[in-house]
């Protein structure tokens, strides 16, 4: 399976081209929207802002909401998965909308939530062989706050938050699981078993 | 459930492209390649692994940028890098050949502004501003270049307004205490952690594991970094983390 990085133009893609590698896909980074749209399988990583994302996204938008509404597997991670939904209040416009939902403030004494902090999930394929209440790295400062159950698992910070989703084989993380040493890895390789079909 | 865990983060000083020790800047020796290092405290149960370039010149060179890009294919946690950042561009440089996370200094007090515009283009969680902090009468002030000049700021007001422009976590350094390894500033990191909104990783003057069970629980800092009890192997950062867990702080445990 050959993953297709999304390349905002910012942050770090080192990590998360490894870490799939890892999990035994073939990984390459583009900046083309419409490369992004033909993937065999879209990562859209976490790092920047909601805003510039989307303006990288935004000339086909429409090819790639089709692509990834047809079946084509879609990851999230962090502002890749809050670029899922519909909306963000970060910045004003909209979101590539696979996800019925919006990105909201995080609402906590102490914002970013940042370090690696506890996921209960509900045991769904994407956390397949990792342990209940298994930390992760986050470093958010939005949440998503969906409305259709797609939530797998909740984080506590000021309150309870999906950390991740699914619909099929459309998935979002809120948490880094190139950054989340092991598990993270685990997961990565469970959506790439997920998107092949043989999970 | 518990909540976020308190954070250990070794810092890796990097000149020339090696990982160095040595009080401050002086009588710095060659200790291994960053990479290296950086995998084994990755080994280890670190949380984050910070690099520190202490020639604080280097930024735009080929070579450090080489040793981040190396890291950054082995290294499964948050790497920052900090040292000699001096522009919107270096900061964009690092974050492409690997850094999670880039700390600025000296440029941010020049030129606020930085923050905020590496804040939008890349997100507050990339963007740690670094605090030198000394001792005054009545309070601390920042020092920029490398702690060699003083900026006339208080410390505690500077760390309010970098959270107003948009930093992301501050890296709080006492001056006075970095290198003695006699604990850190408790009453300064408390100071800085109340005042603002954003995590505070207190640094300078760890010698012992009590140093850091204090500096997170009475001076309720986020994470706690530490170099030269690492760097001798004086202490695994499992030792850490085990002494800490026993203490009732909640850590990552991964060992």
């Amino acid at each position: 399976m050959k993953a297709t990085v999304v390349d905002y133009g910012v942050g770090n893609l080192h990590s998360i081209s490894k870490g799939l590698e890892r999990a035994g896909a073939r990984a390459a980074v583009s900046s083309n929207p419409y490369d992004v749209a033909r993937a065999e399988c879209i990562v859209f990583p976490g790092v920047g802002a909601f805003g510039a994302a989307m303006q990288v996204l935004r000339p086909a938008i429409d090819e790639i909401r089709d692509a990834i509404t047809g079946g084509v597997p879609a990851l999230g991670i962090c502002l890749g998965m809050q670029v899922l939904f519909e909306r963000s209040e970060e910045s004003a416009g909209e979101g590539i909308g696979v996800l019925k939902g919006e990105a909201r403030r995080l609402d906590a004494p102490r914002v970013p939530h940042m370090g690696w902090n506890e996921v209960r999930h509900n045991s769904d394929a994407l956390f397949e062989g990792i342990e209940q209440d298994t930390q992760f790295y986050f470093a958010n400062s939005y949440v998503c706050v969906p409305t259709e159950k797609v939530t797998l698992s909740e984080t506590e910070y000021g309150l309870r938050f999906p950390s991740a989703v699914r619909k099929g084989r459309t998935c979002g993380v809120q948490f880094h699981p190139e950054k989340s040493s092991e598990p993270g890895l685990r997961l990565l390789s469970n959506f790439i078993r997920l998107s092949e079909g043989t999970a | 459930m518990i909540s976020l865990t308190k954070r250990i983060i070794p810092c890796l000083d990097v000149r020339d492209g090696v990982v160095v020790k040595g009080v401050r800047f002086e009588g710095l020796t060659a200790v291994g390649d960053p990479p290296e290092l950086a995998v084994k405290y990755q080994e280890q149960g670190a949380d984050e692994i910070v690099f520190l370039d202490v020639k604080a010149s280097l930024m735009g060179d080929e070579t450090l940028r080489a040793a981040v890009r190396k890291t950054a294919e082995r290294l499964f946690v948050p790497l920052t890098v900090g040292g000699g950042v001096r522009s919107f561009d270096d900061v964009r440089k690092m974050l492409r050949v690997g850094a999670d996370k880039v700390s600025v200094n000296t440029a941010a007090v020049a030129e606020p502004a930085l923050i905020t515009e590496c804040a939008e283009a890349f997100g507050s969680q990339c963007v740690v501003v670094a605090i030198d902090a000394k001792k005054t009468d009545g309070g601390w002030e920042v020092h920029t270049h490398s702690g060699t000049r003083s900026s006339e700021r208080d410390a505690v007001e500077w760390a309010k307004e970098v959270c107003e422009l948009g930093a992301g976590e501050i890296l709080l350094t006492s001056m006075d205490c970095d290198g003695v390894r006699s604990g850190y500033d408790i009453e300064l990191t408390r100071s800085v952690v109340r005042a603002v909104t954003v995590p505070v990783i207190a640094s300078g003057g760890c010698g012992t594991v009590q140093h850091i069970v204090d500096v997170l629980s009475i001076g309720e800092a986020d994470a706690a970094l530490a170099a030269s009890i690492f760097h001798y192997d004086q202490y695994s950062v499992g030792d850490v983390k085990r002494t800490l867990a026993e203490k009732g702080i909640p850590v990552r445990w991964c060992c």
